[in-house]
């Protein structure tokens, strides 16, 4: 069952946009191939926006989140499409995002934290395979002190597909007591596939903590090796590595994370 | 149950097991001893079918049938179980959904009937308890930040899952404490029947005391240079392995 | 407080600031085909070699200058820039006692001795001032196993064949806009070759001196290590001290064939500007390493001179199973900048790699590592491993890590770290109350930091690396 499926087994209209009530009595705001959307989340409001993108197009998101406010995002990308996306953070408020992209497409994130005491954690994954092309960028820029973030990228191509990340944390000069992450995790699993990421930092404050990793490489063989002297066969012990690969960016919604983690295993099943 | 009869293994151009003969028959536990670097874990690795590993010479039959010609998953499968030394972190994959995949392809390879999800979860609380394992453990992802007395807590509550004819468990006491280790080991004791055999590949006879064996075996240089029963281990706890590797340079 | 305290350890001054009165013979300022014909006419060049001079010369005028560095760079007038400025000599050199006692005195100041009896622990060195090789000492030693080593204008006349072949094979002309610039002017640098099975018995050394005023340095070294040959190279470099900024360009080329293995460490001094910025070496380099089946390449490099620094060495890891190394320490302060890094290129199979790049950021400096690693389609099973830490000192300075990693090779593992840190308040205290001064304690942090690297420097090195980093923090801290 995919994210669509899912919602539309909720009796939730998916054609078109508007509010909609999760079984938990989440209010969300869904959006389904939105084109150009500016918007604020109110002082102390709290907001969910799902983001569905089920054809091929561009959308531009701009998204100011006030005071002490916060926001969740669920964006799922079903099909080529160009997402760019602006957050700018004011003091005290949080922003915490998932991303799945099982096609080609670009995803472009950028997330100004204006305002202190500000926390913005992002997580995404991209599955792509036979000639798709993948694009993840995400810019983090720590204007002012005292503000966190946490941005975790994962990535898996297959086939001649080409996975790419671009991401990049700025830190202003007295944007002091910055805490940020980036990390970017990468898996190529096809013998044409091509991944490519570029983590960077821009520092010019020094009391700081900031760190970024990023890794390209493949399936762990010891640890196929292991499932297999439990009795799974070679392709069961590769594709449960794939979704452990990938779980803690799903799982990382408490309302989706079964459903995000099936729409990426049925594109495991096409790679 | 199993036989090997003149094994010979290498990696690459070395030579590990030079010629080891065992016979193991059901309802027996068998030790193997042997100081650092005498091919234990290679002999547990090349049972378990690790294709690191290649067999020069020399035939194993497990359960009548010749177990070298089987891949390493469908001799897990047959009932051969491996408890590793140095368990590996699976990210992101929970044990629960790991030992679902893994009881249920045995039972396909046995023709039988998968497992309902709630037969599943009833067994997996059932067995956690044989080696007093946390249940909340089996929702975690396999062997990701477990302790080390975990880590070998988990491969026995493996073994109690999958109910293997022969478990071959190598250094399953390593880095234990006294508590774990009692705990692993009456894990062991309980799941050993007259209808299984365990391998017990030790460095140390303190194991023992919990796990009786039937047979002790000393390995050296890719060789079975010496057996005994039970009594061979506290001689070599107290004497070391000299007087044994002497004996065979003379 | 103790910022301030640490800040002010860290201003030290550049010891090697002299000037040396001794006559120099330069050519007009500026740059056309005559200067060309000129220089290689001065170098007694064959034909040939001026052909390929002109031939980089006119390509190099179709080039835009590289913008892409996290470095703000003034306009540099090109034609405002004496390409050949040489020591006057009356004739050539014979014998030690030839060389100018005022040149010579020169290199004594500087820590190089050029005397053969006082070049210690049997480093050989080449050393050059301005625009040519001063002198090259135990070169009758080292041709006993056939080693060549001498100044590469010698080699062009001495060894044609040998610099045919391998001179612009790794780095050509069309590389990049300061290559091309190089290959059309270069005055002198260093030739070596080690040939086939040969283990160099000593340390090669050059060590490059700018003196003259208003002048560029232009010098390009080759060095050939053939199949299973070894040689460890050391390369130094000083300025005087001046408020005009002087420009220097080098090309450094390295193949190393099969089986064979080379170190190249540098410890890179140019003069790097006063206080408030003014003056210092505009720093522009191009170094980069073949390296066939089996081979091995090892940068080491600790940077804490020049007032911007661009600098780049690369190992192309064409052979299977070669091993490509980078090891950097980058020290900036004041208004020093600096964009330095590696590419690691990996097209033959099982080839590995390994970057430890230690970035030091004080003062109002920039300093930025960058990198490339890319797997080729073909490179199964390459390896590589990044390590870029910084250490910021002061909180007008900034930091910046800029890798690319790009695989096509899905049996390629590359891992990337990177860390950024301050000298604790905590880490101070700690030294101070056991009695260390903030300008020791300080020192002691930052080599500890920059331990891993220089500990891949030969002894002599690494410890006059250890003392310039104390130098060029004293007056600094955060």
């Amino acid at each position: 069952m995919g994210v669509l499926d899912y919602l539309n087994s909720l009796g939730i209209d998916c054609s078109s946009s508007g509010e909609i009530t999760l079984p938990d009595g989440t209010p969300a705001l869904l959006l389904v191939n939105p084109t150009k959307v500016e918007c604020g989340i109110a002082e102390q409001g709290e907001d969910y926006l799902i983001l569905v993108h089920t054809h091929q197009g561009e959308s531009k998101l701009s998204i100011d989140v006030m005071p002490h406010a916060s926001l969740r995002i669920l964006q799922v990308i079903l099909a080529d499409a160009e997402c760019r996306m602006e957050v700018r953070q004011q003091v005290g408020s949080r922003c915490e995002m998932i991303s799945v992209v099982v096609a080609g497409g670009k995803v472009d994130y950028q997330t100004d934290m204006n305002g202190s005491f500000s926390s913005n954690v992002l997580r995404a994954a991209y599955v792509v395979g036979k000639e798709e092309n993948a694009r993840v960028n995400v810019r983090i820029n720590h204007n002012v002190a005292d503000c966190r973030s946490n941005s975790l990228v994962k990535g898996v191509a297959g086939g001649h597909a080409t996975g790419e990340f671009e991401g990049m944390v700025y830190v202003a000069p007295d944007a002091q007591r910055t805490d940020a992450v980036q990390t970017s995790r990468n898996i190529e699993i096809g013998c044409d596939a091509h991944i490519k990421a570029q983590p960077q930092l821009e520092i010019y404050a020094d009391d700081v903590k900031c760190s970024h990793g990023a890794t390209v490489g493949q399936l762990d063989n010891e640890a196929v090796l292991y499932m297999r002297q439990r009795g799974l066969s070679l392709e069961q012990a590769k594709r449960l590595q794939i979704e452990g690969f990938i779980s803690d960016i799903v799982y990382q919604s408490k309302e989706f994370g079964e459903v995000l983690a099936q729409e990426l295993t049925s594109k495991l099943e096409l790679l | 149950m199993l036989s090997v009869k003149n094994l010979h293994a290498s990696v690459g151009d070395k030579e590990i097991l030079r010629g080891i003969n065992l016979e193991v028959r059901a309802g027996e536990v068998h030790a193997i001893m042997g100081p650092n670097g005498s091919g234990k874990s290679t002999f547990a690795s090349v049972l378990a079918g690790n294709e690191k590993f290649t067999v020069t010479e020399g035939e194993v039959t497990f359960m009548g049938k010749n177990l070298l010609e089987y891949s390493i998953e469908d001799r897990a499968r047959m009932g051969l179980f491996q408890g590793f030394q140095y368990p590996v972190e699976i990210p992101g994959v929970t044990m629960a959904n790991f030992m679902k995949i893994a009881v249920n392809e045995q039972r396909k390879f046995r023709g039988e009937e998968p497992l309902t999800a709630g037969e599943f979860l009833r067994m997996m609380r059932e067995k956690s308890a044989v080696v007093e394992l946390d249940t909340k453990l089996t929702n975690r992802a396999v062997n990701e930040g477990f302790s080390g007395g975990e880590k070998k807590k988990n491969e026995i509550f493996q073994m109690a899952m999958l109910e293997p004819k022969l478990a071959v468990l190598d250094e399953t006491d390593s880095g234990l404490d006294i508590d774990a280790l009692r705990i692993v080991a009456t894990g062991v004791t309980k799941l050993h029947t007259a209808e299984n055999a365990t391998i017990v590949i030790t460095h140390y006879q303190r194991l023992l005391d919990y796990i009786v064996p039937d047979y002790v075996h000393v390995l050296y240089k890719g060789r079975i240079i010496h057996s005994g029963d039970k009594t061979l281990a506290l001689k070599l706890e107290k004497e070391g392995y000299d007087w044994l590797i002497n004996n065979l340079e003379e | 407080m103790a910022e301030k305290e640490i800040l002010e350890s860290l201003e030290g001054e550049y010891k090697y600031g002299f000037t040396t009165d001794i006559e120099t013979e330069t050519i007009a300022r500026g740059l056309n085909e005559e200067v060309i014909r000129l220089i290689s006419q001065k170098k007694e060049e064959p034909e040939w070699m001026l052909e390929r001079r002109l031939q980089a010369f006119r390509h190099w005028q179709q080039m835009p200058l590289p913008k892409w560095a996290h470095l703000d760079i003034p306009e540099i007038d090109f034609q405002d820039i004496i390409y050949y400025a040489a020591p006057k000599q009356t004739k050539k050199l014979g014998s030690m006692d030839e060389v100018d006692p005022e040149l010579k005195r020169t290199f004594d100041k500087l820590g190089i001795p050029l005397e053969e009896q006082m070049a210690l622990a049997g480093v050989a060195v080449d050393a050059v001032m301005d625009s040519v090789s001063v002198k090259t000492t135990f070169r009758e030693t080292l041709a006993e196993k056939g080693i060549i080593f001498c100044s590469i204008s010698e080699a062009i006349r001495e060894y044609p064949e040998l610099v045919k072949k391998y001179l612009g094979s790794v780095v050509p002309y069309t590389d990049n806009f300061y290559a091309a610039l190089n290959a059309a002017v270069f005055s002198d640098g260093s030739f070596c070759y080690i040939p086939k099975g040969v283990r160099c018995p000593m340390e090669l050394s050059t060590y490059f001196r700018i003196n003259a005023e208003g002048t560029g340095q232009f010098e390009r070294t080759l060095l050939v290590a053939d199949e299973g040959a070894y040689v460890s190279y050391l390369e130094g470099c000083t300025a005087p001290r001046r408020d005009e900024n002087q420009l220097h360009a080098a090309v450094v080329e390295i193949i190393v064939e099969r089986d064979a293995e080379v170190k190249y460490s540098t410890v890179q001094n140019w003069y790097p500007g006063d206080k408030e910025g003014k003056g210092g070496i505009y720093n522009f380099v191009t170094k980069r390493g073949l390296c066939r089946e089996n081979a091995r390449l090892s940068w080491t490099q600790v940077e804490t001179g020049s007032a911007i620094t661009w600098k780049y060495p690369s190992c192309v890891l064409l052979g299977d199973n070669s091993v490509g190394e980078f090891y950097s320490v980058a020290m900036t302060n004041n208004y020093q900048q600096a964009d330095t890094g590696t590419k690691m290129i990996h097209i033959g199979r099982n080839t590995r790699s390994r970057i430890v790049s230690k970035g030091i950021s004080a003062g109002k400096s920039q300093n930025a590592y960058r990198g490339l690693v890319r797997v080729a389609k073909a490179a199964e099973n390459a390896r590589n491993y990044s390590q870029c830490d910084s250490l910021l000192i002061g909180d007008k300075c900034g930091a910046h890590t800029f890798p690319v990693m790009d695989s096509k090779n899905p049996t390629a593992v590359i891992e990337h770290e990177a860390t950024t840190s301050k000298i604790s308040e905590e880490q101070l205290m700690y030294c101070r109350q056991r009695g260390l001064s903030t300008e020791d304690a300080v020192g002691l942090i930052v080599n500890g930091y920059a331990r891993e690297v220089l500990a891949k420097l030969p002894m002599e090195f690494a410890v006059e690396a250890q003392k310039l980093l104390a130098i060029n923090l004293e007056g600094s801290v955060g």
